[in-house]
């Protein structure tokens, strides 16, 4: 037994799945709030899709 | 009659109703449609409905989240899968559903920058074809149901359990207050109650996780203690209950599901912001991912906890409510239930939500060639979600299997049709629209087909029907190529 009782591999994956979680916001602290790099809002105003308007035969 | 539906009409058979129990479910619902009250008088317009106007902000988008998120399948489901099986549930599904949370963090502006509202949208865009909303609305509606049986047959099994009232009416009691509130409000009211629901959760759930390690004597002394139980509790393959391929199998399909569900997408394209949406997921990645890991203790501590006190059940699902009505106090145990309860339900409201927007935008829209108005849209929406919201009650009576059999079968749905073709089109934007589509119904007719026929040669499902998607998204791409000129030029960001 290691760490809280359960074995090692088992830890492993435990702290794994911790890791797995926090990627996102291990990157957004180091990269936009200590880094300072902003974020690109470049949200379109009008979602203009231009398809086939319900025609399927394009 | 399947198992799960036995059982849960034998329980609702022989209670006796528990009068704090059945109060605290009864205050809960109340407070669940003044809250359906509130936001019906805030919803002006349908998109105020579909997305709350594209305005959530960074606090209300993570619990939003994270309240979604964590639903029977996690409460009930993951805590009688740890009673049943062991730790092998965070190796073959928690494990691969943090990855995608986290996964999704890097591409959500790829999403959130098109500025749409629903997954088929996206889609439309991404192949130039209106066909593919009615496609990729059928394959979401199909999970979007299952996934609102599997709530409440969950939330009907505990409430069962608890207050004493047989199943085959709470059912309905539960299904009509969501359908109710969900109709009023629309996203409204899901993200508020969701907020609330959300942070009564995570925090009790942590009281009960703390109420089981005193009582046992410590986190490592419950581990200790399961492992004495069952050395292949605390084994990361379960000692067989995955094989090395299952698990790569399984890590995959809940890994897609993330970037599949229509919930997550509606959710990502009401975030006020790039930051917003980016933040969501970066918190609800950690609180998840710390949740759940309390949430398998907690499971660990049931067992331990259940098997000292001779409590053992047949059915894992029974697990969890049985020790909250025969192990703990009943003080403690109101909390839990508010937790659980707050669990599922907001889970449910979402994705009641979720089947109504894809009916009234990607199916019944496309069939009207988009000439609808916005007052008939949300009320095809409403009308929409009490059908299928009392088509889903009416299948809950009698469940179509266990929850975590259910849980599974729409991880291989979504993740087949949807996870190769819209993703790798998201970043290659010449991809042939046709073969993006023939790919979607080839996933999400071969992956769910091989399950149905009992996975043979060992292959499993989520392989093949991976494997089918990126077969025919590239055979459709090089017979197509070329023919796309549709969404030319509609790429925003390249990186």
């Amino acid at each position: 037994m290691s760490a809280l009782g359960m074995p090692t591999d088992m830890f492993l994956v435990f702290l794994g799945t911790l890791v797995a979680g926090s990627l996102g916001t291990v990157h957004f602290v180091v990269v936009h709030v200590v880094m300072g790099k902003p974020i690109d809002e470049n949200i379109r105003e009008d979602p203009h899709t231009v398809t086939d308007g319900g025609d399927d035969d394009v | 009659m399947s198992d799960l539906g036995a059982v849960a009409l034998q329980m609702g058979a022989g209670g006796d109703v528990n009068p704090f129990y059945l109060g605290t479910f009864v205050v809960y619902l109340v407070l669940v449609l003044a809250i359906g009250a509130w936001g019906y008088r805030k919803t002006d317009d349908v998109s105020d409905f579909w997305v709350y106007g594209k305005e959530l902000g960074p606090t209300l988008a993570t619990w939003s989240y994270v309240a979604n998120f964590v639903s029977a399948v996690s409460v009930i489901g993951f805590i009688g899968s740890v009673y049943g099986n062991g730790y092998s549930v965070v190796t073959g599904i928690i494990f691969g559903l943090m990855l995608g949370v986290s996964g999704l963090y890097f591409v959500v502006h790829k999403v959130r920058e098109l500025n749409h509202v629903t997954f088929p949208d996206l889609i439309a865009e991404l192949t130039g074809y209106e066909m593919a909303r009615p496609i990729t609305g059928t394959v979401l509606l199909a999970n979007a149901w299952v996934y609102l049986i599997m709530q409440l047959v969950g939330a009907g099994l505990l409430v069962t359990v608890i207050t004493g009232v047989p199943y085959e009416y709470m059912i309905w009691v539960i299904g009509g207050v969501f359908i109710l509130y969900t109709v009023m409000g629309g996203l409204v009211s899901v993200a508020w109650t969701d907020l609330i629901q959300g942070t009564l959760m995570v925090g009790t759930v942590a009281v009960a996780l703390g109420y089981m390690a005193i009582d046992l004597g410590g986190v490592a002394s419950i581990n200790q203690q399961f492992a004495t139980l069952e050395s292949a509790y605390v084994a990361p393959l379960g000692g067989g209950t995955y094989t090395a391929l299952g698990v790569v199998a399984s890590i995959i399909a809940f890994f897609g599901t993330i970037f599949t569900s229509q919930s997550t997408i509606v959710r990502i394209n009401a975030t006020d912001s790039i930051r917003t949406a980016k933040i969501h997921l970066a918190a609800g990645g950690l609180i998840l991912s710390v949740f759940y890991i309390m949430l398998v203790m907690l499971g660990a501590g049931t067992t331990v906890g259940l098997s000292e006190a001779g409590l053992a059940v047949d059915n894992v699902d029974r697990a969890f409510p049985v020790l909250i009505t025969e192990y703990v106090p009943t003080t403690i145990g109101t909390v839990i239930i508010v937790a659980i309860l707050s669990g599922i339900l907001s889970t449910t409201d979402t994705r009641l939500h979720a089947c109504g927007v894809t009916v009234s935008r990607d199916i019944y829209d496309y069939f009207t060639d988009g000439e609808a108005g916005d007052r008939k849209l949300m009320r095809v929406s409403r009308v929409s979600t009490v059908v299928l919201g009392i088509a889903a009650t009416g299948a809950a009576v009698n469940p179509p299997g266990t929850i975590i059999g259910l849980y599974n079968w729409r991880a291989i749905l979504l993740t087949s049709a949807l996870l190769i073709p819209v993703y790798v089109t998201l970043y290659a934007r010449d991809t042939a629209g046709k073969g993006v589509l023939l790919s979607i119904v080839l996933g999400a007719t071969l992956g769910p087909g091989w399950q149905a026929l009992g996975e043979p040669m060992g292959v499993p499902a989520t392989f093949v029907g991976v494997s089918m998607a990126i077969l025919g998204l590239g055979v459709g791409h090089y017979a197509w190529e070329g023919g796309r000129e549709a969404s030319a030029g509609a790429a925003v960001s390249d990186d």
